[in-house]
């Protein structure tokens, strides 16, 4: 592997390897950029994946701890991991099930769509799915999702089959839906084998990640040093305001500094508007590039919530690809459904631990054993919708420091009217679904920890709307950008990794661009 | 459940031995006898599965009394737990009846040592492979293939969807 000195002032340096900092790595790196990529977790392999829940959350996820407050449940049922993602290198795509989908344009301009609403700090994106449409191509074409690129559909497991027969019968339309997951060899990977195991990292490889597509092509191209167990700790920035390098600790627990020609934070939200705020200094009192107190703010999780219902029947959901299956019917905003914004009604299924976990955390006694022993029986779906961004909806940095002290992120959240409408909304067209198909018991279970994190380093037409422009650059740092979902300007409702890979493509392109014109 | 076999992965550890006799508390590392006993009902009450055996709760408590040899605030909030349970009748808690146990159990729901005895039985007790065995969850698949040939869409009590929907 190609090594950079740590006083090599040309380098790019990312922090994160996953969905946004694996794509920039690569898709600088091909384009001829010099990268160094610190990553926290450890390099594993195929090999050191198990199919095993437990095994993989442990192995897997980001543990560290975080606090909570707010009035979300989430702040009750998981006070000190409100948060989801991993801490690996390739990052959540290690864990995630591939749904892609991409933002619709109503979307992108949700503050003139959806009207001023009151509570609510909507912006329309500073740029326009038509600028972003090209980027979407590319990131399909390398994700290798279903139904684009000549690509078909995953076929139709148990869970769907249930799926698709609540919903014809209420004359809603479900499909199999598109996942960055091959039903087909294609790039050099091979086809699912349905195992039902990618959210402990795939051992098959059939599903597309950084790990197993990004990572090693940048590394091919001899313009990538990847250093894992490296953990950002600091950015500093030089007189003139400008980043200049990053602070990192290794895995022996020494601390670096390597310097850099331009800084990439891809955290994933909560973790690159932590490290913001911590990198405070007498230029930027309250937080690098947050001169308008927008760091941390904003903070978006969408309206994530599942149904599980118990059939008379077996099911058997945990047989194959997890999220094959989605009904379209209220992805567009409708004014006459009484709430701002849309959903997607997607299939879901989960083992049994994790089920016994997360359908309802504090339930406990002969009803819930009742439903749990029937396991079998059982299907499930979930809902990711629009939720609305506060200004008091943010991550802010606590007393408490961590291992390496840096100071504990809190998040708050509170639920805006409009969330709770369209959770209550959702919630019945879920159960109707599955009553359709002839349910015995509907749980409406509430949301996991937070694992679509976006939202709090916004993009904005305006400087003091948000932290970054159009291209991911803060608005007060020119060589400072951001390539994670923290990024988004309001979150739309679809499940975000499709359009955190376009933004990165397109980001790619802009700072490649800018570098050959001497302006980076 | 009959016509299904659930499987570990196979490079995880075995399930924890557990003697099916009264010596099984020998098996205790740091939580002493009578407080293992009291978690064993509370596990139980908890998540009473008339159908499963014993040896399933009492790995539960097994994996509480490793918890609490790792960690001394585990062990702590053990200990805190049964005295409040046992203090809360005038008999010792696992010698109520299932109502008066549920309803002792009712009365700390919202204290910090109950939420641990109840995340960490839901944690270990649909973690073990028996109990999936009889739940019908077969667990780790890639050793055999995955569930492509082997039932993803064995579902034949509904009409199957259009072909490429
Ligand atoms: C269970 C689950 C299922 C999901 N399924 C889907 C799905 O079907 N479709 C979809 O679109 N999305 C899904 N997601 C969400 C998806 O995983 C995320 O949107 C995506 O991975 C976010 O990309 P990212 O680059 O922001 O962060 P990540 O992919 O999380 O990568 C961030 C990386 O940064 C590293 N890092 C953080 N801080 C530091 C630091 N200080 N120093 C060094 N490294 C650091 C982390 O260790 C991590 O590796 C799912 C998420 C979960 C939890």
């Amino acid at each position: 592997m190609t090594q950079y000195e740590l006083d090599d002032a040309g380098v790019v340096v990312i922090i994160g390897s996953g969905a946004g900092g694996g794509t920039l790595a690569h898709e600088l790196t091909r384009r001829g950029v010099d990268v160094v990529l610190l990553e926290a977790g450890k390099h594993l392999t195929a090999e050191d994946f198990v199919n095993d829940e437990w095994g993989g959350y442990e192995m897997l996820s980001w543990l560290d701890k975080r606090t909570a407050s707010g009035d979300w449940r989430v702040a009750r049922d998981h006070p000190a991991t409100p948060s989801w993602s991993c801490q690996v290198v390739g990052g959540t795509t290690t864990h995630w099930s591939g749904c892609c989908y991409r933002l619709i344009a109503d979307e992108m301009r949700a503050r003139t769509v959806y009207g001023d609403i009151p509570g609510a700090s909507l912006i329309d994106w500073p740029i326009t799915l038509d600028e972003l449409e090209p980027y979407y191509d590319l990131a399909e074409a390398k994700m290798g999702v279903t139904r684009t690129n000549g690509l078909p559909g995953l076929p139709a497991n148990n869970n769907f089959k249930v799926m698709y027969a609540g919903a014809s019968a209420l004359g809603l339309h479900a499909s199999t839906g598109r996942q960055a997951i091959n039903p087909i060899p294609y790039d050099g990977r091979p086809a699912t084998i349905q195992d039902g195991f990618t959210v402990t990292g795939d051992k098959v490889g059939s599903r597309w990640s950084t790990l197993n597509v990004e990572i090693p092509r940048a590394l091919a191209t001899g313009k990538l040093e990847l250093r894992p167990q490296s953990r950002a700790v600091l950015i500093e920035h030089d007189q003139a305001g400008k980043a200049s390098g990053v602070v990192y600790v290794d895995a022996a627990g020494t601390r670096h500094r390597q310097k850099a020609r331009a800084v990439v934070l891809a955290g994933n939200c909560v973790e690159s508007s932590r490290l913001l705020l911590h990198s405070a200094s007498g230029l930027f009192p309250q937080g690098l590039a947050n001169g308008h107190g927008n760091v941390g703010r904003y903070y978006l999780r969408h309206i994530i919530q599942t149904v599980w219902s118990v059939f008379d029947k077996p099911v058997n959901m945990h047989r194959g690809e997890i999220m094959t299956g989605v009904v379209n019917d209220f992805v567009r905003h409708d004014p006459a459904r009484g709430f701002a914004g849309g959903y997607y009604v997607e299939l879901n299924s989960m083992g049994l631990p994790t089920t016994a976990a997360f359908l309802d955390p504090g339930w406990w006694g002969r009803d819930f054993a009742g439903v749990i022993e029937r396991y079998a029986h059982i299907a499930g779906m979930l809902l990711s919708g629009e939720d609305m961004p506060q200004a008091g909806n943010c991550i802010t940095l606590t007393d408490e420091l961590d291992a390496f002290g840096v100071p504990v992120a809190n998040i708050h959240y509170d639920e805006h009217p409009n969330d709770l409408k369209m959770r209550s909304h959702g919630y019945k067209s879920m159960v109707a679904i599955h009553q359709a198909a002839g349910a015995k018991r509907s749980i409406e279970a509430p949301a996991y920890p937070a694992s679509h994190n976006l939202g709090s380093n916004r993009m904005s037409a305006r400087a003091e709307d948000g932290v970054l422009d159009g291209h991911g650059r803060a608005h007060e740092v020119p060589n400072l950008f951001i390539a994670d979902g923290s990024a988004f300007a309001t979150g739309g409702a679809c499940n975000p990794t499709l359009t955190i890979v376009a933004l990165a493509i397109r980001q790619a392109d802009f700072m490649a661009g800018q570098m050959a014109a001497g302006a980076l | 459940m009959e016509g299904i076999k659930a499987h570990k992965d196979p490079k995880l550890p075995p399930p924890i031995e557990v003697a099916e006799g009264p010596e099984w508390v020998e098996a205790l590392t740091l939580l002493d006898r009578d407080v293992a006993h009291t978690l064993l009902a509370a596990a139980r009450t908890l998540y009473p599965h008339d159908g499963l055996p014993e040896r399933v709760y009492r790995r539960v408590v097994l994996h509480f009394d490793r918890m609490a040899a790792h960690s001394p605030a585990a062990a702590q909030s053990f200990a805190e737990f049964v005295d409040r349970v046992d203090a809360a009748m005038p008999l010792p808690f696992r010698e109520l009846s299932e109502s008066y146990r549920v309803a002792v159990l009712k009365g700390m729901e919202t204290s910090a040592a109950f939420r641990l005895v109840q995340r960490s039985t839901v944690r270990f007790l649909y973690d073990d492979v028996e109990v999936w065995q009889a739940f019908g969850y077969e667990g780790a698949s890639v050793h055999l293939g995955g569930y492509a040939t082997r039932g993803f869409n064995d579902l034949d009590w509904l009409p199957d969807p259009p072909a490429g929907i």
